[in-house]
């Protein structure tokens, strides 16, 4: 009796030590993570048009790709979770990867002395451009799964705006607009750090914020015609419908009121996936509502309050009443046009008579 | 022998904890991640309907920048199966980016980024000369990825051209060359960061493995060019071209060798093979730094160059090399560094 116990306890000791050998030496492939599909662009193109190619399908210029962007903080990643809600749509996590490779190809286009050099490389604009092509749709396409309009949300990626628009002629942008001050508030009162900004300082930030969306609007107003929509953080809040109405028209595709919803779909296959890491996941569980408008009222120092239009001119340019705290975002000042703009500093100026 | 239910009931928990223990195992021991040929390789489609993929044989050729690296793909250029190029700029500066990359917990996992770095990388390497069987980059730092490139690109070798370090210093000191980390005023800090450099890329290069990446000798290329290039070409898997012995006739020529304007060592190799540069360094070696030199360049020695003797003896050059540089100085071309 002893015997046969003792036997069946070597037996498994053995049995044990040879499966941990095995593993060890021969080593396991690592369970792939969730949203490490491959999916090639063809794929994704098979899988939305039903047909089976004989050629394969190579990735290019013409993908009709959605951008969404604009200065952190303005509901940006509220805007990509009710697209990804969107039956046909995906957008995904923040890749991170994007800004900061569109970032290195400017910075290379900057120096002339540069350009030079890497024309006698042959290192030409169109081949820098295939080569940036190339990169961003193995990205876009590789970071989740298929959908028939892929989508990119990272919010300084439309500081490339307009070469964007360049390299991907069929794209679509998105910028979201947020008033200055609440934008300024969220990233001092949640510290969300980003680099440049001096979260100590709502002067610094809400200068800096002012600069960077200008940078971006006039960028949008620059892009192709009908090729860039902005969208207000507070309009698309306070009317969702009637926002998501008229930017899935803009982007040519049919209504689905799942994008209303998009709290439903949340981690669930073909709707809305979150990361654990970004600062807005916590907030963009939520079905989307008003809580974060006015927060920001009272946190403004009085200096600041003060000269609030000579420290961010972007405000009233678009809008936003730099003196009302708030201002009334129900019956918005619309934004003022360019033409529109310089007439009215015009006028300001008094004319001798 | 009857089983009996508490034997089977032992039997059936023993599997059901040998089974936890083993999942338990695949989280705790470290995992293989799966290769990037367990996908499809990339693709690219680079101009008029020439398409590359990530899995195109390729050479990767580099080292210490003045080690020879331009000479070196300069011949290959005039061999009609090769095609490298000028210098890129850019394929170095991704791969700094990726690296950068790697340690932050990014957006996108590991397998969709070195996908988009090929894309990229396969866009420039072909994009920005003609096509040919074999396609060849040449950026000197390069070969301090040599272990990521040969992940990427499977079919991938590499090229390590090693040099005297005296020599290479003494050529971006007094050509005035800047390379990114190396203080042109000091010898000493050029030198060792030239052993540092070195040292990094022999350790890639043998990373990858003997049959995928040869270290060159800049001397003995230059010493005797027939021999070292059999041996180049023997490792690439290339047939044996005449050409490639006089690189400078197939300068700008179609399928030859094309040369930038703005590159420190065009000049250089505009002529035929020649010794011209292999002791040039000598007398130029501050004495403090001569003192020190094998603590200082710790990879002068370990590559078989004497730390002591100015100059170690580099061997004997082919009748051929001796003719050009005879050639070049009658004509009395203008002192070059």
């Amino acid at each position: 009796m002893r015997g046969q116990k003792v036997s069946i306890l070597l037996g498994c000791a053995l049995l044990c030590s040879a499966s941990l050998l095995y593993l060890g030496l021969s080593g396991i492939d690592c369970p792939p993570p969730d949203h490490a599909h491959r999916h090639t662009w063809a794929d994704a193109h098979l899988s939305s048009t039903n047909q089976s190619q004989a050629s394969p399908i190579y990735y290019g210029e013409d993908t009709p790709l959605i951008f969404i962007g604009g200065f952190p903080r303005s509901g940006t990643t509220l805007m990509r979770a009710m697209l990804d809600a969107h039956n046909a749509v995906r957008c995904g996590e923040e890749t991170r990867v994007i800004p900061r490779l569109l970032a290195m190809r400017a910075s290379w286009s900057r120096s002339a002395r540069e350009r030079v050099r890497l024309d006698e490389a042959g290192v030409t604009d169109q081949v820098l451009d295939s080569a940036v092509r190339a990169f961003l749709l193995e990205v876009i396409i590789g970071h989740g799964e298929p959908a028939a309009r892929l989508c990119n949300k990272d919010p300084f990626a439309l500081k490339s705006l307009s070469y964007l628009a360049r390299i991907f002629p069929q794209a679509k942008f998105v910028l979201m607009l947020r008033d200055g001050r609440a934008t300024v508030h969220s990233m001092i009162s949640r510290k969300v750090t980003i680099s440049g900004f001096d979260l100590t300082s709502y002067r610094d930030c809400l200068t800096k914020w002012s600069r960077a969306v200008e940078g971006m609007y006039s960028q949008c107003q620059g892009a192709p015609e009908g090729s860039c929509l902005p969208v207000r953080y507070e309009q698309l809040v306070l009317h969702p419908e009637e926002e998501m109405r008229k930017l899935l028209s803009f982007l040519g595709l049919p209504w689905d009121p799942a994008v209303l919803h998009h709290e439903d779909l949340i981690g669930k296959a073909g709707g809305v996936s979150l990361s654990k890491v970004e600062r807005s996941t916590d907030q963009v569980v939520n079905p989307v509502n008003t809580d974060a408008l006015s927060k920001w009222v009272g946190h403004i120092p009085s200096d600041v309050l003060h000269e609030m239009d000579d420290i961010a001119p972007m405000l009233a340019r678009l809008g936003y009443d730099p003196l009302a705290n708030p201002p009334d975002y129900a019956w918005p000042d619309p934004i003022i046009p360019p033409n529109n703009y310089t007439l009215l500093q015009r006028t300001e100026t008094p004319h001798p008579s | 022998m009857r089983v009996s239910a508490r034997r089977v009931l032992t039997g059936l928990l023993i599997l059901a904890g040998l089974f936890t223990l083993t999942q338990f195992l695949r989280f705790c021991l470290p995992c293989r991640q799966p290769s990037q040929g367990a996908g499809e390789p990339v693709t690219v489609l680079v101009r008029d309907g020439w398409t590359v993929s990530s899995d195109v044989p390729m050479v990767f050729v580099g080292g210490v920048p003045r080690s020879g690296t331009t000479l070196m793909r300069a011949m290959l250029d005039a061999h009609p199966a090769v095609r490298c190029g000028e210098e890129t700029r850019v394929v170095p500066r991704i791969l700094g980016l990726k690296l950068g990359w790697a340690a932050e917990k990014e957006g996108v996992s590991t397998m969709v980024l070195d996908r988009a770095v090929t894309a990229f990388l396969l866009q420039i390497i072909a994009g920005h000369g003609e096509p040919a069987p074999l396609l060849c980059n040449k950026d000197p730092f390069t070969l301090k990825s040599a272990k990521y490139l040969a992940h990427l690109f499977p079919n991938s070798k590499f090229l390590l051209m090693l040099r005297d370090g005296r020599a290479a210093v003494y050529s971006m000191i007094s050509r005035r060359v800047t390379i990114g980390g190396f203080d042109l005023s000091s010898y000493r800090d050029c030198l060792a960061k030239w052993s540092r450099a070195t040292q990094a890329m022999l350790t890639q290069c043998t990373q990858v493995g003997s049959k995928r990446c040869l270290a060159v000798r800049y001397e003995r290329l230059v010493l005797h060019p027939r021999s070292t290039l059999q041996t180049v070409l023997k490792f690439l898997g290339l047939p044996w071209h005449e050409g490639v012995l006089h690189h400078e006739e197939a300068i700008g020529k179609p399928g030859g060798v094309s040369l930038s304007k703005t590159e420190r060592s065009t000049d250089q190799v505009m002529r035929p093979v020649n010794l011209d540069a292999l002791t040039r360094w000598v007398g130029h070696m501050p004495p403090d730094v001569m003192a020190d030199m094998d603590a200082i360049a710790p990879m002068l020695q370990r590559l078989g160059y004497d730390p002591r003797a100015n100059p170690p003896n580099y061997g004997q050059p082919d009748p051929q090399v001796l003719n050009n540089t005879q050639r070049m100085s009658m004509k009395g071309s203008q002192t070059e560094r």
